[in-house]
């Protein structure tokens, strides 16, 4: 059964295609492949059945695929991502790099497209790992060190996911990937949903993700933008819908990312505290629970996807061609690259979610969702953060890199592959944004939110003019200067270096005393005590049994099979003479 | 497209203008504009968006400017020493 629906599964092109890509580079075929792939995925995904590839294995029944309303809609984003990152990626000569990008598509929409936890784990781990190679390919010593600290945090988050699915199956005897009841909920599901937000970057759990993403490569970290996060909102949309704890830290989440990115310097590491952010809104939209403001979730996930990914790809042409991602190195850039001045714009006004582009019709559907239930708070946090938004990553962003001061850095225009991901990612947003039937039909639930209302128009109008103005006033004080901020990174990573202060000088030091000292007194000692033992082998039990030479030599014998040198053996001997002198005492 | 933008640059006092001029209208949009869906009292008052956007964009920039340089900035290799 197996065999017959192994290639209905969207991942499996990608693992193929993974796997015979050195093959394909050989016969000169691997630009052909880097778009087919994807293309044949996204294709595919419209005509997959509800059910498919159930296996049993040692007892449990894994389910591959399992297709619903909210499947599709993450499946029809990240297949359509793949296909952008892999068109802006075409001139990277790296097959491991592409390798690295296949295998992290295949784990995300595994984890999309899995019916149980089991097969969830092993598809989140894939993915764990190979975006991990999309940070080393970057070749840089802070890139692989951020790798490595990236591993070693989801590796962690990912024990934790196990340690909570394992719960969940001792409690309830079901591996089942469903929605799980607030109420009732357990130690083990919030073991899991810890293992998850831990992906979708929810603080305090979130610091791999600025640490990480800035460093790495350029492509790279176009594919990591999308799948991760993203994939993260998926399984918590699915499993988590309605749960407070979600929708507080989701609130709180969109004004700590954009604090960050107010205040960052490095491009790739605003937009990535902005992933923080951004992410915030749909992490809210789950908590709230509503079919509106899951609804908003979703569409904010495919619509973040696409211009996230199209800033991040502003930014990799960027640093591709100057070498630079720093705002206080950058400026001026527009007379050099004017299309990817023209793109990243773009972007940035769909983020901040101006009329006509795809932000405006998918943020506010989760801010409207919050203002129906009647949470006021999180509604005012998100409408802050989105002002914030703007005013980071709509104006700073572009004005210190586009704009501003001409830094006089020689740059070209990237090369066409990069420029038309960029464009199609453009397209994108401003389709969503004049179409929004267009996303709104393939959302989980049926939608009655009209986004183009005279009021919405004017609030969001409002809300944009005066942050505007307000950049104009405070300008100079955003001045970007070389400096970085600190977050919660800093008690793993100086953590680490007590751990290892520790390591290297206290403990070392000890273990060299100690080894000096066995050497010079030790050593010795040992041989004393071999001769002592030896010498009451023979003299002392000759001594206690004083009888003939034929029980010595028996005795002797007896003993020095013991002396094997062995602990369980001198343990084991000490117990049978303490019996046997109990069974001694008991009877006489 | 590179002497559009030129041709702006130079013209900045006209797009300043330009700039304030949209902020009056959009103020001004807000008196006519009909409300419904309503979430709560904010949305009832006039111009209120346009008072949380100036509002919010200040002092988003003074205390996170602010948190930065009293606490939180630190040179870029402080994490390699």
């Amino acid at each position: 059964m197996i065999n017959s629906t192994i290639f209905m599964h969207p991942a499996t092109w990608f693992l193929m295609g993974a796997f015979f890509l050195p093959v394909f580079k050989r016969m000169g075929l691997m630009k052909v492949v880097l778009v087919a792939v994807p293309l044949i995925a996204f294709f595919q995904i419209q005509w997959l059945p509800e059910s498919f590839g159930q296996v049993s294995y040692l007892g449990f029944d894994l389910v591959f695929g399992r297709v619903d309303p909210l499947t599709r809609v993450f499946l029809h984003v990240f297949t359509l991502m793949a296909l952008i990152g892999c068109i802006y990626g075409l001139h990277v000569k790296e097959t491991g790099q592409h390798i690295a990008a296949f295998l992290y598509v295949a784990g995300s929409l595994g984890v999309t497209l899995c019916g149980d936890y089991l097969t969830l784990f092993i598809f989140w781990e894939l993915m764990a790992v190979a975006s991990t190679f999309l940070i080393w390919y970057r070749k840089k010593k802070r890139s692989v060190q951020a790798g490595y600290r990236y591993l070693l945090v989801h590796v962690a988050g990912g024990l934790i996911l196990l340690a909570g699915i394992f719960l969940r199956y001792k409690n309830v005897h079901d591996l089942s990937f469903v929605r799980i009841a607030v109420e009732g909920a357990t130690v083990a599901d919030y073991l899991i949903m810890i293992g998850f937000m831990l992906n979708a970057a929810v603080p305090p759990i979130h610091a791999w993700l600025p640490d990480a993403y800035p460093e790495a490569s350029v492509t790279g970290a176009v594919f990591m933008c999308a799948f991760t996060t993203k994939t993260a909102v998926y399984v918590l949309a699915r499993a988590f819908p309605g749960f407070e704890a979600l929708a507080i830290l989701g609130a709180v989440m969109t004004l700590y990312g954009v604090g960050y990115a107010v205040v960052e310097n490095d491009a790739r590491r605003i937009l990535a505290y902005h992933i923080v952010s951004q992410v915030g809104y749909m992490v809210c939209g789950v908590g709230i629970g509503t079919a509106m403001s899951v609804n908003g979730a979703c569409a904010h996930a495919y619509a973040h996807i696409i211009y996230k990914a199209l800033l991040f790809m502003g930014a990799g042409a960027v640093l591709e061609m100057t070498g630079k991602s720093k705002l206080n190195e950058l400026g001026g850039l527009y007379k050099r690259m004017p299309w990817a001045m023209i793109f990243t714009v773009i972007g940035g006004i769909s983020i901040s979610g101006f009329p006509l582009t795809s932000g405006f019709i998918s943020k506010s559907m989760i801010i409207a969702a919050a203002g129906e239930s009647h949470r006021t708070v999180l509604m005012l946090m998100m409408t802050l953060a989105s002002v914030g938004t703007f005013l980071s990553v709509g104006i700073k962003l572009p004005y210190f890199i586009w704009f501003g001061k001409d830094s006089g850095v020689p740059a070209k225009e990237a090369p066409w592959n990069m420029n038309l991901g960029m464009a199609i990612a453009a397209f994108l947003c401003f389709f969503m944004g004049v179409y929004p039937e267009y996303l709104y039909k393939m959302l989980p639930f049926p939608v009655s939110y009209h986004p183009y209302t005279a009021y919405h128009l004017s609030e969001t109008l409002q809300l944009m003019g005066f942050t505007g103005l307000g950049f104009y006033i405070m300008v100079k004080k955003l001045t970007p200067a070389p400096k970085m901020n600190l977050d919660l990174d800093w008690f793993y990573r100086k953590g680490a270096g007590v751990f290892m202060w520790i390591a290297s000088r206290p403990v070392d030091a000890v273990n060299n005393w100690a080894n000096q000292v066995y050497r010079t007194v030790g050593f010795k000692m040992t041989l004393a005590f071999a001769r002592a033992l030896s010498w009451f082998d023979w003299e002392g039990i000759d001594w206690v049994i004083d009888g003939s030479a034929r029980g010595v030599v028996k005795g002797g014998d007896k003993l020095r099979t013991f002396m094997t040198g062995k602990i369980q053996h001198y343990i084991g001997g000490a117990v049978a003479i303490t019996f046997i002198v109990l069974i001694l005492v008991l009877l006489v | 497209m590179k002497r559009i933008l030129e041709y702006l640059n130079k013209h900045s006092q006209v797009l300043k203008r330009l700039f304030f001029a949209f902020l009056l209208v959009t103020v001004a949009y807000d008196f006519f504009v009909k409300r419904h869906g309503t979430h709560f009292f904010g949305d009832l008052i006039m111009g209120f968006w346009s008072v949380f956007g100036i509002l919010g964009c200040l002092g988003m920039i003074v205390v996170c400017k602010g948190l930065s340089h009293v606490w939180l900035e630190k040179e870029e290799d402080y994490y390699d020493k």
